[in-house]
């Protein structure tokens, strides 16, 4: 196949990538700061990240969007558009946040002293749990997610008068978001008690109880800090590709499991970056070799990190404590 | 610990009774409401010999024979293998009403062998899941013919089965040419192994379906550059690629052929690319369960203001609601007649009504329920012929079926088990439900 270098394609599919990576880093957070505390990867998280973007459906019906028919699901006033989806988003948040608190509640912390495999099944478990409830809630089908707003495509001309490069409002919308809540998360963890809490709960557990830190309400609220950005992702992505599906969590919870190991399991900036860089390797992969390829080269770059840098992109190398 | 052992001890007696519960009432019965117009007007294949009188107390009875039936219609399935089973249910209680059929000099009732091909939890389709049917059916030995599959790679997975043990089954929607077609599979002998023909369908291939679809688009609607995408199943690779063959042959463009893996949610990158080669339309090929809605949704922010168009995997409500206002203006083919156009139709379309008005569908028929009508009656027709309980003898007589009349038209089988029935309808979505628009017979080549 003939290869021309096409530059404004390539910028086209980085910005693709970046809005892409941006949910993924969302979600990677989830997996990462659990990793981080108890050492166990939460299997059911993308289920959590599709359960978001279901409950966002109900949040947006509750505030006037009209779910069901496609040409009244757009809400015209800019205002009102930011009122909604704001008040959205936190609704989504809290619902997701709570629903982490009761899964690692439920599911996790009687098995805390457990060998590390128990809980990993627990989570197995729990994620065809969730799978189930949002099949039965929505129906096996995709489901429609409504546009919300009239999204503004910014084009920008080029040096080539025929062409544009586009960028969706949605996209610029997701990429701020993100970093809000990303830039508020590394706030929380660096400045905060709670925080610090956090990090010395990760460090060692046993000898945060002997400091006096409450390590069952920290690893709570790690949970539902997860699992809220799982749910801001997931009416994030909702609203960006307008449909949504109950088999959904599987394969972002899987591509934002390899970013998170890509970026070092347990690093919050790691799982940012690997979000990133997990979300461009997609659509490059998408452009220069064909879509059926793009699973396997997303999984060959997770090898090939693991084979030369097995704690990951930004992970540390701890000493093994003996 | 008496506790918690009493507990585990209820808790396993509550799941294996909720197991055994859910495994009965699978199969359809015949206590369907009958319909009450008068049995098809068909005329069954040459040579209807005398054995076939209605039993009015003169033959014994020999109790029930099996037609099996496997389609989906668990999990996103509904909509294609609904209405299907009920074409069938409705032919086989046409039949019973009629006296059912007589075998041996005994008069049999016609009784329903159903299984669903999404297995138990799953959301579509599953060749293994077809597989193990296929065993059940071979295993009882009241079947004595097969409706089914719906879709061509659960085909594959039942076909050495089916054929091993002798059992005939005609489909009502499988397309794909792979499954009968010795240009199209060096190893074929591989779903025949016992050399015979026990596979038939009642729908042209995609061979037919694919071709259609391009001169459609390039004479009737004028594209002359395509863009290709395939949901790299055996039926969605299988009718775009043979989509883009005809294309070429025409003279038309095709700027691209990618394939799209089940699973993939965010078409953004793919439209992007896609959209840089500047399409005038874009084929899918592919069932509209995986993911053909998203892609849809996505064209339009990629700068995409072209039509989709497909195979019969997307002809269903499951694509327009999905896709929504983006969907409109799209085409699609269906491998079959529109049954409402053709006069010997006509008694099926009451009849269906009547038996099944309070369907989601309204008692309307949709797009494979006549062909599912008409491949029981050739079963039936077959079984009369034969007269004998035997399913070798009634896999000869569906064989030879020849100027078969039903409610898609005249069926005949050609030596690859393929119908010579070769029509083609063209669909639109036109206020966000799917229109017929066209249809054609294709000539064979």
């Amino acid at each position: 196949m003939a290869f021309h270098f096409d530059l404004i394609l390539l910028l086209q599919q980085l910005i693709n990538g970046i809005s892409k990576g941006s949910v993924y880093a969302l979600i990677a957070l989830g997996y990462t700061m659990v990793y981080g505390i108890i050492e166990l990867i939460n299997f059911a998280h993308g289920d959590i990240f599709m359960l978001g973007s279901f409950t966002a459906i109900s949040a947006l019906e509750l505030f006037g969007v009209n779910t069901k028919a496609p040409a009244n699901e757009t809400l015209k006033d800019p205002v009102v558009v930011v009122a909604v989806l704001f008040l959205s988003l936190v609704i989504t948040m809290v619902a997701m946040g709570l629903l982490g608190v009761l899964v690692e509640r439920v599911a996790y912390r009687p098995l805390r002293n457990a060998p590390k495999l128990a809980p990993l099944i627990s989570a197995i478990g729990v994620s065809y749990i969730l799978q189930n409830a949002g099949e039965t809630w929505r129906g096996p089908s995709t489901v429609n997610f409504p546009a919300v707003f009239v999204e503004p495509l910014l084009q920008i001309p080029t040096l080539d008068p025929s062409r544009f490069l586009t960028i969706r409002s949605k996209s610029i919308l997701i990429l701020v978001v993100s970093l809000i809540l990303m830039a508020l998360l590394t706030q929380f963890v660096q400045r905060t008690k709670m925080g610090k809490a956090m990090r010395a709960t990760a460090l060692d557990r046993e000898t945060a109880t002997l400091m006096g830190i409450n390590v069952n309400m920290t690893i709570a609220l790690t949970f539902f800090i997860g699992a809220s950005l799982a749910g801001a992702g997931g009416l994030l992505y909702g609203m960006f590709i307008r449909g949504v599906q109950f088999q959904l969590g599987f394969q972002a919870g899987l591509r934002a499991f390899t970013a998170a190991v890509l970026g070092g399991i347990g690093n919050i900036p790691g799982a940012m970056l690997g979000g990133f860089l997990i979300g461009l390797v997609e659509a490059l992969s998408d452009n220069y070799l064909q879509s059926q390829w793009t699973q396997a080269v997303v999984f060959g770059v997770l090898i090939l990190i693991l084979v030369f840098r097995p704690s990951g992109l930004l992970g540390q190398r701890v000493a093994e404590k003996v | 610990m008496n506790k918690s052992r009493l507990g585990v001890l209820c808790l396993s007696l509550g799941v294996s009774a909720s197991m055994l519960l859910s495994g009965c009432g699978t199969d359809t019965s015949t206590a369907t409401p009958a319909p009450t117009t008068a049995p098809p007007t068909n005329t069954p294949a040459t040579g209807v010999s005398a054995t076939s009188t209605t039993a009015s107390g003169g033959t014994t009875s020999g109790g029930t024979v099996k037609i099996a039936v496997d389609l989906p219609v668990g999990g996103a399935e509904g909509a294609n293998g609904i209405p299907t089973r009920q074409g069938v249910q409705l032919a086989i209680d046409q039949a019973n009403k009629a006296g059912g059929v007589t075998l041996d000099g005994k008069q049999y009732t016609i009784q329903m062998f159903f299984l669903d091909d999404v297995p138990p939890g799953g959301q579509g389709h599953d060749p293994a899941q077809g597989s193990k049917n296929a065993d059940s059916f071979t295993a009882d030995p009241d079947v004595m013919a097969m409706v089914g599959p719906f879709n061509s790679n659960v085909a594959r997975a039942m076909m050495p089965k089916l054929n091993t043990a002798g059992l005939a089954n005609i489909s009502p929607s499988n397309t794909a040419t792979d499954l009968t077609l010795p240009a199209f599979n060096p190893k074929l002998s591989d779903l025949r192994p016992t050399g015979k023909i026990t596979y038939f369908r009642v729908c042209t291939t995609d061979n037919i379906q694919g071709p259609v679809g391009a001169d459609y688009a390039f004479d009737k609607l004028g594209k002359k550059k395509a863009y290709i995408l395939d949901d790299t199943e055996v039926y969605g690779k299988g009718i775009a690629d043979e989509f883009e063959k005809e294309f070429k042959a025409k003279g038309g463009t095709v700027l691209g052929h990618d394939g799209v893996p089940k699973g993939t949610t965010d078409f953004s990158s793919i439209m992007s690319k896609i959209a840089a080669t500047s399409p005038d339309i874009l084929y899918y090929g592919g069932t509209q369960s995986n993911g053909i809605p998203l892609a849809r949704k996505a064209m339009k922010p990629a700068g995409l203001n072209i039509p989709l168009m497909g195979g019969d995997g997307i002809v269903e409500s499951g694509y327009t609601t999905a896709a929504g206002a983006d969907g409109e203006g799209d085409y699609g083919t269906v491998a079959a007649v529109n049954a409402n156009l053709l006069p010997d139709s006509k008694s099926f379309i009451d009849a269906y009504k009547a038996a099944y008005a309070s369907d989601q569908w309204q008692g309307v028929p949709q797009a494979y329920s006549a062909n599912a009508y008409d491949a029981t009656n050739i079963i039936i027709a077959a079984m009369k012929t034969a007269g004998k309980k035997d399913r070798a003898a009634i896999a000869a007589a569906i064989a030879a079926t020849k100027d078969f009349k039903g409610a898609i038209g005249t069926t005949s089988f050609d030596a690859n088990g393929d119908t010579t029935n070769r029509w083609i309808s063209i669909y639109q979505v036109k206020g966000g439900t799917w229109t017929y628009i066209d249809q054609q017979q294709f000539a064979a080549k």
